[in-house]
């Protein structure tokens, strides 16, 4: 504990910190109440249809012992990561390079918008048939889920920017870089974080669902693969470790929300 | 006779249409005034009377519908808001009603910002920063965000930045408006004693007669939408002038009763 945060809790009220207290233990007995579900759950439906949680922990340790789990995450994470990447960076420039052009955005913004209602899962078989059955067609998938979030949440972001901002940068003699870069890109940064949350655990789900479909290695293979030789412990373990990696991210996106919003006045302790 | 400063003659203006039935209606008409070097001229006019949209087309953030706007000679834009050249070259500053500092900079950062795009960062330009935030009474606040600011420190702040770069020029939308007295008395000393120190050329729009009077050279009243010149007052009341007792003024009374009268 720092001195400040012994500062704040020799600031704060006895009932408070009971009533924190409470939160905590209610959370901890909500979890173990949840083990305790799978478990009877497992004892219920039998190791086919719900795997005991006890082996699936066993399996997890043994996988990752072997290296094999290993690989399977970092192909996953791997994809992810790429396909985000891409889908990210395009929804950032395109909004950009859109706001310099306002009659090409007002000709193409009902397709754009049009677009968002596609499918885009159902679209995984065209893209096999189009890019292969390598990595493309699931970075296709996963760029595109990224993209839509990414884009819609930047374009709607530069729409709402103070003008009265951009007008005190340019008087100010800022040219149109400068206010890309520092006006217009801090304004939107709340817009672009909110998005990120949606759009980093979609680019996980979006590449484990490509690994169903395409390919021989990566999490969502595990998970596939174990269901058709019947190895119900074997799909646990990987949703588990799955979960696990989107939570990690979650927890690595609130760290750096809070770093790069510090200046945020309101919502300076809001956690997604 | 030399030529004057900022010289506009038959300004117009209106908005784009709202509506297809009704066409807009003019904010300002037949405008014409002259503002010369060094002068501290103030503007006063009735809520709504296109006073924000005049310091718009002056500092060139908005574009004239008619009439003719020159800065140092130079025409602005008529009815062409592409070819507007915002602030003209950092040769006018602006101080707009509301402060715009930008929420995730801190006050030092917020008034190195013009400095920082300009490209006229250095060591020298930062001390006199630093030396400002010091004299507007800032000091202590370097690292706080505008959020953390109170009103007034915030409008000293927008204030500042404007001054960090030395504009020739500023112009300076009812910066004090949403102020309490005791603050806004404060201001208005401190910017009068840093005019005197730069002899900069104000042009400050107010909606109180009083602070018409209390700074200004000269007064132009407009009058309610669209606005044109109401009425034009030296004020020869004698500087350095107290701010505070500037009611007891012998030319005050009269001068006042005048100014209101036109604003009707």
């Amino acid at each position: 504990m720092t001195l400040r945060e012994a500062a704040i809790d020799l600031d704060t009220p006895a009932p408070v910190r009971s009533r924190q207290h409470a939160v905590t233990l209610g959370r901890v007995a909500l979890a173990a109440l949840l083990l305790l579900a799978w478990k009877l759950s497992a004892e219920m439906a039998g190791p086919l249809y719900f795997a005991d949680p006890i082996k699936v922990v066993q399996r997890i340790v043994v996988d990752t012992l072997s290296g094999s789990l290993l690989r399977d995450t970092y192909v996953t994470l791997r994809l992810s990561a790429i396909g985000f990447a891409l889908g990210c960076g395009l929804g950032i420039v395109l909004p950009f390079l859109l706001r310099r052009l306002p009659r090409l955005t007002a000709a193409v913004e009902p397709y754009i918008m049009a677009s968002v209602g596609i499918p885009k899962y159902a679209l995984v078989p065209l893209f096999i048939l189009w890019f292969g059955i390598d990595d493309a067609p699931k970075l296709w998938l996963v760029g595109l889920l990224v993209f839509y979030v990414v884009f819609i949440a930047v374009f709607a972001g530069i729409r709402s920017v103070d003008r009265g901002l951009i007008d005190m940068a340019r008087v100010a003699g800022a040219g149109e870089a400068a206010i890309a870069r520092e006006v217009i890109w801090n304004s939107l940064l709340p817009f672009f974080f909110a998005a990120l949350k949606i759009a980093l655990p979609r680019a996980v789900s979006a590449a484990i669902i490509g690994e169903f479909l395409v390919g021989n290695e990566g999490l969502g293979y595990l998970i596939e693969h174990s269901r058709q030789n019947l190895d119900t412990v074997g799909v646990f373990a990987g949703i588990v470790v799955a979960t696990a990696l989107v939570l990690a991210i979650n927890a690595l996106l609130v760290t750096v929300d809070r770093r790069v919003n510090a200046w945020r006045p309101t919502d300076r302790h809001m956690q997604v | 006779m030399e030529e004057p400063l900022l010289e506009i003659r038959g300004l117009a203006k209106r908005f784009a249409k709202r509506s297809r039935r009704e066409p807009a209606p003019w904010v300002i008409q037949d405008l014409t005034f002259s503002v010369s070097e060094g002068e501290f001229l103030t503007i006063i006019g009735p809520s709504g009377a296109g006073k924000t949209t005049l310091l718009n087309i002056i500092a060139q953030i908005d574009v004239a519908s008619g009439g003719e706007v020159r800065f140092q000679s130079q025409c602005a834009p008529i009815d062409d808001p592409k070819a507007l050249q915002p602030g003209l070259a950092c040769r006018i500053g602006y101080v707009t009603q509301d402060d715009h500092l930008l929420p995730w900079r801190t006050t030092l950062q917020n008034v190195l910002f013009p400095l920082t795009v300009q490209g006229r960062l250095n060591a020298e330009t930062r001390t006199r920063a630093e030396m400002l935030i010091r004299t507007a009474g800032l000091g202590g606040f370097e690292n706080h965000y505008p959020h953390e600011l109170s009103g007034g420190m915030r409008k000293r702040a927008a204030l500042i930045r404007t001054l960090v770069y030395n504009p020739p020029v500023i112009l300076m939308d009812e910066p004090f408006g949403a102020l309490d007295a005791q603050t806004r008395t404060q201001l208005q000393e401190d910017l009068l004693r840093l005019w005197n120190l730069g002899k900069k050329t104000i042009i400050f729009v107010t909606h109180d007669i009083a602070e018409a009077i209390a700074l200004g050279d000269r007064t132009l009243v407009l009058s309610r939408q669209p606005s044109r010149i109401a009425g034009k007052h030296a004020i020869t009341i004698p500087r350095p002038r107290d701010v505070r007792g500037i009611m007891t003024h012998p030319e005050f009374g009269a001068l006042y009763q005048r100014i209101r009268a036109q604003l009707q």
